[in-house]
């Protein structure tokens, strides 16, 4: 009996996470706002979801297996989320630093803004500079 | 009915929003509604599986987490390059 009122506790948590995340997805601006809301349904909930299987059958195959699947969902997310951000910001920009792209038959030093002049360094930009360069 | 084919039923209404963002946002929206999708079908593969007693369904999540992955990867190195 407390394993199952358990079980549905963890269940119903893992069911508001992923319709809450589905709502942020729904009604975020961007896609850089809507990847936020990925991050509770593909870490939070299948923690819920594994901890509701290993409550109800305990450790054997079944559990071992939705463990298997959750450790795969937490190590990919990050992953994912970083590459969608990368490739979402060279679609709009044509480059994920922060410095605009250097065109071929113009020369680098008068159209890549002088970060040093600022104050401040940037050992990516210099790098990307370097690269146009040659 | 068990509580995890309950569960399993709600998510996949929860999938609706995520639905018609893949349908009608950008091509990046549209990216980022996919993998939301996908994640949350890793959990209703497992739900079912637990809730219908049937361990031998419990490799459909576990397969599927693992194509998340590739396939996430895939769609956002063309989206990068070629879209």
């Amino acid at each position: 009996m407390i394993r199952e009122v358990i079980s549905d506790t963890l269940l119903a948590l893992a069911v508001l996470t992923v319709a809450a995340s589905a709502v942020g997805v729904a009604v975020s601006q961007n896609a850089y706002a809507r990847l936020h809301y990925v991050t509770p349904a593909a870490v939070v909930a299948p923690v819920l979801v594994a901890l509701a299987v290993f409550v109800t059958e305990g450790l054997d195959q079944n559990t071992g297996e939705t463990v298997l699947a959750l450790v795969f969902l937490v190590a990919a997310a990050p992953f994912l989320s970083h590459a969608t951000i990368r490739a979402a910001r060279i679609r709009e920009q044509g480059n994920w630093r922060d410095v605009p792209p250097v065109p071929d038959s113009a020369a680098p030093d008068s159209t890549v803004p002088d970060r040093s002049a600022r104050g401040g360094t940037d050992s990516g930009a210099e790098a990307v500079r370097a690269r146009e360069a040659s | 009915m068990t509580s995890f084919v309950i569960a399993a039923i709600a998510m996949l209404v929860a999938l609706v929003p995520a639905g018609v963002t893949l349908a009608r946002g950008a091509l990046a929206d549209a990216v980022v509604g996919f993998e939301f999708i996908t994640s949350v079908a890793v959990m209703i593969f497992a739900l079912l599986a637990e809730g219908f007693k049937r361990p031998g369904l419990f490799e459909f999540p576990v397969i599927l987490a693992v194509l998340l992955f590739g396939s996430g990867l895939v769609f956002v190195r063309a989206l990068e390059r070629w879209l």
